[in-house]
Parts: C-alpha cells; sequence; structure tokens
C-alpha cells in the first residue's frame, strides 16, 4: 500500500468488532457504511450531526436532571408507604456502611452518566460553533475513558426486575422519574451507541481542517 | 512517498484512528494517546487484574447477598440461593435474568479472558476458526450486565425498611461488586493488537 504522507490515512478504517481494514468511500447524507467482512456499521455521514448532536444530548441532560429530582417508585406494603429516589439508592448504602458497594453505585448510575452527558453536550456545541480545536480533542478522549463505565441502561433493567420482585408483596407506583429515566437511558443509548465516536472524530476533522 | 504494509496499521484503542505501526511506542497521530505503555508486560495487567476478580467471586458466592429481617427474625440468601428461591416461587424469568446476570455473564468472561490471554501467548487457536477480536468484543458488550445483582440490592435495600421487614445488603455485595469491577478493568487492560498480531505469528 502506498500513501503520499500520514494525513492519507484518515482516509482508512478499520472495523471495530472485526478488525478488517476498509478505505473510506464518500456516501450519502444519512446513510451508513457497513464492514464488508462482518457487516456492522463503519460509520454514518449526517451533515446535521452538530445540530441534533447538541439538541439531542440537552435534552438528555434534562430528563437525567428530572430523573434525580423525583421518587423513581412508590410502594405500600401493609399500609407503610415508602419510595426511592436515584440518589437514595446509594445514599442508603452509605447509611449502612456499605462504602466500596455505595461509591461504586454512585460512580456508575450518578456521576459517569451526568459527565458524560455533559460532556457530549460541549463537544456538540464546540463542534456546533467551530470554536476549541484542542479542547474538543481532550473532550473526546476523556469521553472513550468514561463511556464503558456508564451503566444508566443496566440500572434500568435493574429496577424492572426489583419491582418484578415485589410483586405480590407490595402495591406499586410509578414515580415521575422513571418516565424521566426510560427517556434518558433511550436518548443515552442513541447519543453514545449510534453516534459512534468515530464520526464525532471525522466532523472534527473536517471542521478544523 | 512512504510504502507500508497493511499489516503495519493499528488502530488507535482511544479515538479509533488509523495509525502505523512504528514499533515499540506508538503515539497516535490524532488524540496522542500513547498505543503501546508496555513492550514486555503486555498481558500481566490483565491476567493481575482478571485473578483479583476470580478471587473477589469466590466470597460473592460463600457470603449472603440480600438479607431480609422480619419481625426481628434475620434470614440470608446467597446468588444462587435466590435465583432457586424465585424459581421455586414460580418466578422464572427473574430466575433466569438473575441467574444469567450473576452467575453465567462472570464464569464466560472469566473463561474467555482466560482463553483470549493464554491463547495470545501460547500456541493455541491458530486454526482462526474462532474469531478472536469478535469474543473480545462478545466480553465488552456483556461484561457490565453482571451488575444488575447489586443494582436490584441497592434499590431493594433502599426501598424497604419498614419497622418490621426490612431488607439490607450483604457482604456478597460488596465482593460481588469488585469482582465485576475487577474483570471490566481486566477486560480494558487487555491490548487487542495482541490477537492481531499472534494471528500472523
Amino acid at each position: 500500500m502506498k500513501l503520499r504522507n500520514e494525513e492519507e490515512l484518515d482516509k482508512l478504517v478499520i472495523c471495530h468488532k472485526c478488525y478488517t481494514i476498509h478505505q473510506e468511500a464518500p456516501i450519502k447524507d444519512g446513510t451508513k457504511a457497513l464492514c464488508s467482512h462482518c457487516g456492522s456499521v463503519l460509520y454514518r455521514y449526517d451533515s446535521k450531526l452538530a445540530n441534533n448532536g447538541l439538541a439531542l444530548s440537552i435534552t438528555a441532560l434534562i430528563f437525567l436532571v428530572l430523573a434525580n429530582i423525583f421518587p423513581i417508585v412508590m410502594i405500600d406494603i401493609l399500609g407503610n408507604e415508602s419510595y426511592i429516589t436515584l440518589t437514595k439508592t446509594f445514599l442508603m448504602l452509605f447509611d449502612s456502611g456499605f462504602f466500596i458497594v455505595g461509591f461504586i453505585v454512585m460512580f456508575l448510575i450518578f456521576v459517569f452518566p451526568f459527565m458524560i452527558t455533559f460532556l457530549y453536550m460541549l463537544i456538540f456545541a464546540l463542534l456546533y460553533f467551530k470554536i476549541g480545536k484542542n479542547l474538543s480533542k481532550d473532550i473526546l478522549v476523556l469521553i472513550s475513558h468514561l463511556e464503558p463505565w456508564s451503566m444508566a441502561e443496566i440500572f434500568l433493567v435493574s429496577i424492572l426486575v426489583a419491582l418484578v420482585k415485589l410483586i405480590g408483596y407490595a402495591q406499586i407506583h410509578m414515580g415521575v422519574s422513571f418516565w424521566a429515566l426510560i427517556a434518558y437511558v433511550m436518548l443515552d443509548i442513541y447519543i453514545t451507541r449510534t453516534i459512534k465516536l468515530s464520526e464525532i472524530w471525522m466532523l472534527r476533522n473536517r471542521i478544523y481542517k | 512517498m512512504i510504502e507500508i504494509d497493511e499489516k503495519d496499521l493499528i488502530r488507535c484503542p482511544i479515538c479509533e484512528a488509523v495509525n502505523i505501526n512504528k514499533g515499540k511506542h506508538n503515539v497516535c497521530r490524532r488524540c496522542q494517546s500513547s498505543i503501546y505503555k508496555h513492550t514486555k508486560f503486555r498481558t500481566e495487567k490483565s491476567w493481575a487484574y482478571l485473578i483479583t476478580a476470580m478471587i473477589a467471586y469466590i466470597p460473592a458466592n460463600l457470603y449472603p447477598m440480600l438479607i431480609t429481617s422480619q419481625f426481628g427474625h434475620r434470614e440470608g440468601s446467597t446468588i444462587l440461593g435466590g435465583v432457586i428461591l424465585l424459581w421455586e416461587h414460580g418466578s422464572y424469568p427473574i430466575a433466569l435474568v438473575i441467574f444469567f446476570a450473576s452467575i453465567v455473564i462472570p464464569l464466560l468472561k472469566f473463561m474467555i479472558l482466560i482463553y483470549l490471554l493464554i491463547s495470545v501467548k501460547y500456541p493455541l487457536g491458530k486454526d482462526k476458526k474462532v474469531n478472536k477480536h469478535k469474543l473480545f468484543y462478545l466480553t465488552e458488550i456483556i461484561g457490565p450486565w453482571s451488575m444488575i445483582d447489586v443494582f436490584v440490592v441497592a434499590i431493594l435495600a433502599g426501598l424497604i425498611h419498614m419497622a418490621n421487614i426490612q431488607i439490607l445488603a450483604g457482604t456478597a455485595s460488596t465482593a460481588f461488586a469488585l469482582s465485576v469491577f475487577f474483570t471490566l478493568l481486566s477486560a480494558h487492560a487487555f491490548d487487542e493488537q495482541l490477537i492481531e498480531e499472534h494471528n500472523r505469528g
């Protein structure tokens, strides 16, 4: 393979699933390029990525705040009422002396989701206004370090599992935060999984050229 | 004009940019993260985390995960005990979810990581019938889901703390959370480039 300079490497894509090397080809707006070997998505081209990303990440942040301030579920066992909020989940663990689990849970469902959503909002805002070339690089590196540690969607499934366990023993009422959390998880999956980090890097390359 | 072999192209694990493998120490040309940190100890870090995780997994199964306290009477249930109890009560889907999340996934991850770590060092699985990249990708996808049980315990403990009935977290929840945490660290410390190098021989 012959290349004129190192910049030409930007035209190459390696599949994240099976490591096959591809040459990047220009594709139509709103379409995606698939790996020729395993069929997984290599990259998509969206001319409005910065706009959409900014709008979605602001929405996600609003839903995440809502998910944190209201009760997630309320239960009623023989006249005894009780409710749980997202922060109460790990604060109760601290109260009963489980500091290690408390810290792990706190970071996985509270600190990292907030940081990641905020950082996505920041990076899309920078790309939208076409400013902060070096800052955007640092943010993207930070996001890729943090991303595997956000577990909001797993927490949502855990709530459902916990509630099914309680059926029969208690009356269950869903709180506002439960619906906000569902909305947040759906947006979060779109922002962090469907929009690939490499697409944001490609957009960054186009913008600051 | 640079001429390179296609096999010398590597992917930055942080930003996924394609880089030329220059040997010992590579710095990504796009995000400036270093791609190889160690030249001598490339699997040891991953091994260390994995062994820690496996050690933590033992008390996670022996101690009670959840303690139910009813009218002063305390009863603890281990992970497997909880699954069996749910199965006997007829909640099959939940029993299966917990069984997969707390027992199958951690054990599967241990086995895949052990296989990958051994196979990149010794001649094993050279026939390429097993796509190790896909196997590694699988561990990254399913790994975090074993946290379900810890979250369930945290939610139940937060929700049920009445005067007569209380649910408390047990010792196993600490051990289990640490086990999952170290398995995740082990998978992240694994250098995917080793698979590629080993396939070439």
